[in-house]
């Protein structure tokens, strides 16, 4: 059984004839220790699938129209709120874009830490993680919590902190860029997760923090072996990190593949199209090529394969019926007839 | 903390100066003073009146008169009412007493209002709760105080329930010192309620436009992620962010409190600043307006300042910040 | 990667412009419309008060004080007035049972001048018979018809509203766009002279300057001296604002170009820097019209505003005041009324403006 499997999940914005189609049948599934990376520009869908994974799209507006997303088996839009306060941070936790904006600004960041280890891991009663059996490397049982301080160092330490007996008074606008995301990273692990949902979490961040925060990433997934739902719209650092890659476009997975052949072997136009825009430093003097036209937005979605319109092969029948997501080799799906 | 705190409180000292010598001189150029009506008087010599003159510095161009006044309001004197025929200050603090007891309460009740009613239209927002809320504070807002006080009055003349007018009943002193805390606040009760009903409109908007914009900060999504229940997460996390906007515009809501409460004590008779100030005014009594401006710019000023207070308090990136 | 993603993005659908979506969102709030709608019609009713109002505002009627209102009732195809009889003494009045009049439209009545300018005599309704009068709102302590004066009132009373904003506001943007463009001494200056007007609780300065003006004023005067008092104190939180939107606009290219063009600074300001903070304005203007009307209600009200006979909402309440006036004859509070009609509307328009304008939703 996976972790996760998202089957054909099918969600708008609004009801009626207002209703706008956000996410638009996408499947997807992580297993145990896995880590996928979701690519995609902006708008098409990525982030607003994987804040469903735990339902935290405000509904309304968000309307779930079809399909259904199972975390350990079990569909998430069927949960009612007490089991869904229990999925959320106990099995998929979430680090968002710009943590300044994520932690909350007037508590110290030991008390918001401490918040999710008293709810998913009370002191004296035997940790969630340590129910967890065959399917992760989880070398040993870790006992009871025994002192909340403690543990809130200790995390703050595995993030990389430096000298966090120190830190767990501070207010999070005495922090930097990247020791926020550090500590907001520490308290999705807080509760053991065996899921985490890193939504761009590198974005907000300077450059050269941006390498630190996913070597952490990387590091921590190797450590706790925990599956990883890595969201971005830079492919440039797809190859470092996922084991396999989802490209989104307008509400629609169009590829879906290993991430090692994709970087190869793009199928889908969209995909390759999206490989001459990242600037390579080996690729000499090659200019950058931008995709002409725009992404369309929600509610202005093409009729039949969406990204017909900006396709430079696109043929007439493009423009006519939808295109399915076939796997064209082993573990390799497209959306696209025209792949070859 | 302390050097900012320290700041706002040097700030004050400016402003209540520039206040006391910019209500100084529009009394200087106010057309004839106290004496003026006197000198009428056949009863009166010419001799008296420039004694008296001399004896208040009244013969004196207005900013030397200015210098005398800062003075004896320096070393806690604020001079002698020439319309009371007694020293001011006793007159003024016990004026201030009642504005002040007015404006506390009024400001309890309509707070004790807005609060709830706007954290309870926010979190239900759209419903009907939410629409009837707003609707009632459209006419909290709408309906002027001038037109409450009068009903109000209406309504304590028809009833009988509440005494017209004043702060404690004549016999007052006779009473017990139980019976005397009831009369004062039977008297107490209805301008209270007046002035918080043309008050907790504007609060409540605020509270609901503050608590639904901490709703959609990312920091509550990231509370939900977490798996905090949803009482938590408002109650918790976004009201304690709701509230310190709260506080930022709590200056500008005691402004129109005391303005309010000004309206309040002249239509009502309540014995406070407000009406001290028109009966000095129709007194021509200069310096008893000119004290009880800078009495109730005072009341505002300590009031903002304790609104920092409490910021800084609640907000430590205002508290931290050296 | 930045530049590329930067031109994925832009936007490509012709968008609608500014002045097309706010009225497209006002459109959609029917209240803001409906508060529109009353003010039109208040201010059309002000200005052709001496048309509507059966009588002149001075006129007294001594032999009806305290009258109370009279209901039209539908007769065949007549609005009838009933007439009522004068009891024993103390104002007490008796319906005539059966005893009517019709009220007749278009009718000859008291002299006054149209838009304060044509003589006139013709009045949109009465009954043309001293001992019928059409009350419909009753009589005052001295006789008086209230609706008369109510619309009179209405004259000077919404007026000032829109005078006193407009002299306030001119002068609040000008001093505000001076300061902000100028910055250094000149915008501390105007800065701490704006905080210290905001710190003195507004009724007290208002008490305060009118102390200032002699007594013995003729009403034209006093008229002038309330938008002058309520101006100077509502100048300065308009500065402050425009001053901050000054600020941020006079970093932005097109100041600079039209610098760079060689136009004055004071022409920068006008035609440059201000029009750009019209839209917030607009939405303040039409919020801070009521505190202008509640202003001049206070001061008429307190005895130190438009004086008798001259009538204002504010001064017709006075004698409201009065408990024993107001349990008996409660007609009296009619201006409280239209104050509160006026200013919910004033509120319901801007709320509207101010949601409709908001670029964020």
């Amino acid at each position: 059984m996976n972790l996760l499997e998202i089957k054909n999940l099918k969600m708008d914005f609004g009801i009626g004839a207002d209703a706008l189609r956000a996410v638009d049948g996408v499947s997807l599934t992580i297993g145990a220790g896995e880590t996928v990376c979701l690519v995609g520009e902006s708008g098409c869908g990525k982030t607003v699938t994987a804040l469903s994974i735990a339902r935290l799209v405000p509904a309304p507006p968000a309307n779930y129209v079809g399909g259904e997303i199972l975390l350990n088996g079990r569909d998430v839009l069927k949960m009612s709120n007490r089991e869904l306060r229990d999925i959320r941070g106990g099995v998929v936790s979430y680090v968002f874009q710009e943590p300044g904006a994520s932690l909350n600004p007037v508590f110290r960041i030991g008390n918001q830490i401490k918040e999710s280890l008293k709810l998913h891991r009370p002191i004296g009663t035997p940790a969630p993680g340590t129910a967890r059996t065959n399917e992760t490397n989880t070398p040993c049982q870790r006992p009871a919590l025994q002192d909340y301080d403690a543990e809130v160092i200790r995390l703050l330490k595995l993030v990389g902190i430096p000298a966090p007996e120190s830190r767990i008074k501070n207010y999070p606008f005495e922090m930097s860029g990247g020791m926020q995301q550090r500590v907001m990273i520490a308290m999705a692990l807080a509760s053991e997760p065996k899921l985490l949902v890193a939504d761009e979490p590198t974005t907000a961040l300077d450059v050269t923090i941006q390498a630190q925060i996913l070597e952490l990433l990387h590091g921590l997934k190797q450590r706790l072996g925990m599956a990883i739902l890595l969201i971005t719209h830079n492919l440039g650092i797809v190859g470092d990190m996922a084991d396999r890659v989802a490209v989104m476009y307008a509400g629609q997975i169009v590829e879906l593949s290993p991430a090692k052949e994709l970087l190869r072997r793009p199928l889908h136009p969209y995909t390759k199209a999206l490989m001459n825009a990242v600037p390579k430093l080996a690729g000499g003097a090659n200019r950058l090529s931008a995709i002409p036209g725009n992404v369309p937005r929600i509610g202005n979605f093409p009729p039949a394969c969406r990204f017909a319109p900006r396709c430079p092969m696109a043929k007439p029948e493009c423009s006519e019926k939808i295109p399915e997501l076939v796997e064209v080799e082993a573990g390799r799906w497209v959306r696209c007839p025209f792949w070859k | 903390m302390w050097s900012y705190l320290f700041k706002r409180l040097l700030h004050m000292i400016p402003l209540l100066l520039g206040v006391s010598l910019l209500t100084f001189l529009l009394m200087a150029l106010a057309p004839g003073d106290y004496f003026t009506a006197l000198s009428q008087n056949p009863q009166i010599s010419p001799e008296t009146i420039a004694h008296l003159k001399a004896r208040f510095h009244l013969d004196q161009p207005w900013y030397v008169q200015y210098f005398y006044w800062l003075k004896s309001v320096l070393s806690g004197d604020f001079g002698y009412s020439m319309a009371y025929k007694i020293p001011a200050t006793s007159l003024i603090v016990q004026r201030l007493w009642n504005t002040f007891l007015l404006s506390f309460f009024a400001m309890i009740i309509a707070w004790g209002i807005a609060l709830p009613l706007g954290i309870w239209a926010a979190v239900k927002k759209d419903s009907w709760i939410d629409r009837g809320c707003s609707l009632a504070a459209f006419l909290g807002l709408s309906v002027p105080d001038v037109l409450l006080s009068l009903l109000a009055l209406w309504f304590a003349a028809a009833t009988g329930w509440f005494p017209v007018g004043g702060a404690q009943s004549p016999v007052n002193d006779l009473m017990s010192p139980a019976q005397q805390f009831w009369d004062r606040a039977h008297h107490l009760i209805l301008p209270a309620l007046v002035l918080a009903a043309a008050d907790w409109a504007g609060i409540m908007r605020q509270m609901r436009s503050n608590l639904l914009d901490t709703l959609r900060a990312e920091y509550v999504t990231a509370a939900r992620a977490r798996g905090l229940g949803e009482g938590w997460v408002i109650y918790k996390h976004a009201l304690r962010n709701a509230i310190n906007p709260l506080l930022t515009i709590f200056g500008y809501s005691l402004a129109a409190l005391l303005s309010g409460a000004f309206i309040v004590e002249n239509i009502m008779a309540w014995p406070g600043l407000g009406r001290l100030t028109m009966e000095a005014f129709f007194a021509k009594d200069s310096y008893l307006v000119v004290d009880c401006v800078v009495m109730a710019t005072g009341l505002l000023v300590v009031g903002n300042f304790i609104a920092d207070l409490l910021l800084a308090w609640s907000d430590p990136r205002i508290r931290l910040n050296k | 990667m930045e530049t590329a993603t930067a031109l994925l993005t832009a936007e490509a659908k012709a968008p609608l412009s500014p002045w097309q979506l706010f009225r497209r969102r006002l459109k959609r709030r029917r209240i803001a419309m409906a508060g529109g709608v009353i003010l039109i019609g208040l201010y059309l009713m002000a200005l052709f008060a001496g048309f509507i109002a059966p009588y002149h505002f001075e006129r007294q009627d001594r032999d009806r004080f305290f009258h109370p209102p009279l209901w039209p009732k539908l007769s065949g195809f007549h609005l009838v007035v009933p007439r009522y009889e004068a009891g024993d003494g103390s104002f007490v009045y008796h319906l005539v049972a059966g005893d009517t009049k019709p009220l007749r439209f278009f009718i000859r009545g008291d002299k006054y001048k149209l838009l304060c300018l044509i003589p006139a005599t013709i009045h949109l309704f009465g009954t043309g018979d001293e001992n019928y009068p059409a009350y419909l709102l009753g009589t005052d302590q001295f006789g008086r018809d209230v609706l008369s004066r109510l619309l009179y009132g209405s004259q000077i009373s919404l007026s000032i509203g829109i005078v006193g904003i407009l002299l306030s506001f001119t002068f609040g943007m000008m001093i505000g766009g001076i300061s902000g463009y100028f910055g250094g001494r000149t915008d501390t200056v105007i800065m701490r002279l704006c905080e210290l007007i905001m710190s003195i609780p507004a009724l007290y300065l208002i008490i305060s300057l009118r102390a200032t003006f002699p007594p013995g004023m003729s009403s034209a005067q006093v008229y002038a001296m309330i938008i002058i008092i309520l101006s100077f104190i509502g100048w300065a939180s308009m500065a402050r604002v425009i001053r901050g939107m000054t600020l941020s606009l006079r970093e932005q290219q097109f100041v600079l170009a039209a610098r760079a063009l060689g136009q004055t600074h004071l022409k920068v300001i006008v035609r440059h820097i201000l029009p750009n903070t019209f839209s917030y304005v607009i939405v303040a203007a039409t919020l801070s019209v009521p505190y202008y009307i509640l202003g001049e209600v206070v001061l008429s009200f307190l005895g130190v505003g438009i004086q008798e006979p001259n009538a204002s909402w504010g001064n017709m309440l006075t004698a409201a005041q009065n408990t024993e006036y107001l349990r008996n004859y409660p007609w009296l509070l009619a201006p409280g009324t239209a104050i509160f009609v006026t200013v919910l509307a004033f509120n319901f328009l801007g709320d509207g403006l101010r949601d409709a304008a908001d670029t964020k939703s």
